[in-house]
């Protein structure tokens, strides 16, 4: 191999050591398509990770909301607690909980952009999937929000779905990542 | 009920009545739980008016 124009033979890479390993690998990238009311990736966990990383971003939505994350078919027994706060409210932050419910609270949904960065632990083992996320409503006095919860089931799961609160999303990219496992 | 288109991976399509009926109820689940929020904030705010109490007083007395 040459060596390329600006850099001398010691800060060229000859080839990469065995062992290393990319500690986070991206998985798949989706393009949100026009007016959808939710997307589901459906190859999204397997048994090569353990942990996820799922970021939302770029897009629109129709109308101020925010995205509601579910995984594979399961339409109960999530739980979480979030903490928000605006701008507008000065330094007063307000808590949102649910037990059980039929989703949990993914990202940001505003007609300015689509956000998100969603971790879940454990989607695709026997176990409890927990998961956080923190994303902001990209508007002038939106809100800024972070939420952690788990799902009350070991069902090993390869999907997932945003859907929009209410309106639609359009364009947009939804990317998921693994973290290697060693 | 409204229509909705559902994207799975790169396919764009209508949903199906189910999947309609399943965006609905978690929709309408979701205002609940917004429309709650908000009436417990409305009724926060009254008891503090009748306390005379500003939020930050509150926060100071009662930690929350």
């Amino acid at each position: 191999m040459g060596i390329p124009s600006g850099y001398t033979s010691a800060q060229v890479v000859q080839a990469v050591p065995t062992g290393i390993n990319s500690a986070l690998v991206l998985i798949s990238t989706t393009t949100i398509g026009s007016a959808v009311a939710s997307v589901t990736v459906s190859s999204a966990f397997s048994s090569t990770y353990d942990n996820y990383k799922i970021i939302v971003s770029g897009g629109v939505a129709s109308t101020s909301s925010f995205l509601k994350l579910t995984l594979g078919a399961t339409a109960t027994g999530y739980y979480y607690f979030g903490i928000y706060g605006s701008i507008n409210w000065g330094n007063t932050p307000s808590g949102d909980s649910a037990a059980n419910t039929t989703s949990w609270v993914g990202g940001g949904a505003s007609t300015n952009s689509l956000t998100g960065t969603i971790e879940l632990t454990a989607p695709n083992l026997a176990k409890n999937t927990s998961y956080s996320t923190i994303y902001s409503d990209n508007r002038t006095g939106g809100t800024h929000i972070m939420y952690g919860g788990y799902l009350a089931d070991t069902t090993q799961y390869t999907a997932f779905t945003l859907t929009t609160n209410t309106g639609t999303i359009t364009g947009g990219t939804i990317r998921v990542y693994g973290y290697a496992n060693s | 009920m409204a229509t909705y288109k559902v994207q799975i991976d790169n396919e764009v399509r209508d949903a199906t009545p189910a999947e309609a009926a399943q965006i609905e109820a978690q929709q309408a689940e979701a205002q609940a739980r917004v429309e709650a929020a908000e009436a417990k904030a409305v009724a926060r705010q009254a008891v503090l008016e009748k306390l005379g109490l500003t939020e930050q007083e509150a926060q100071l007395l009662l930690g929350s």
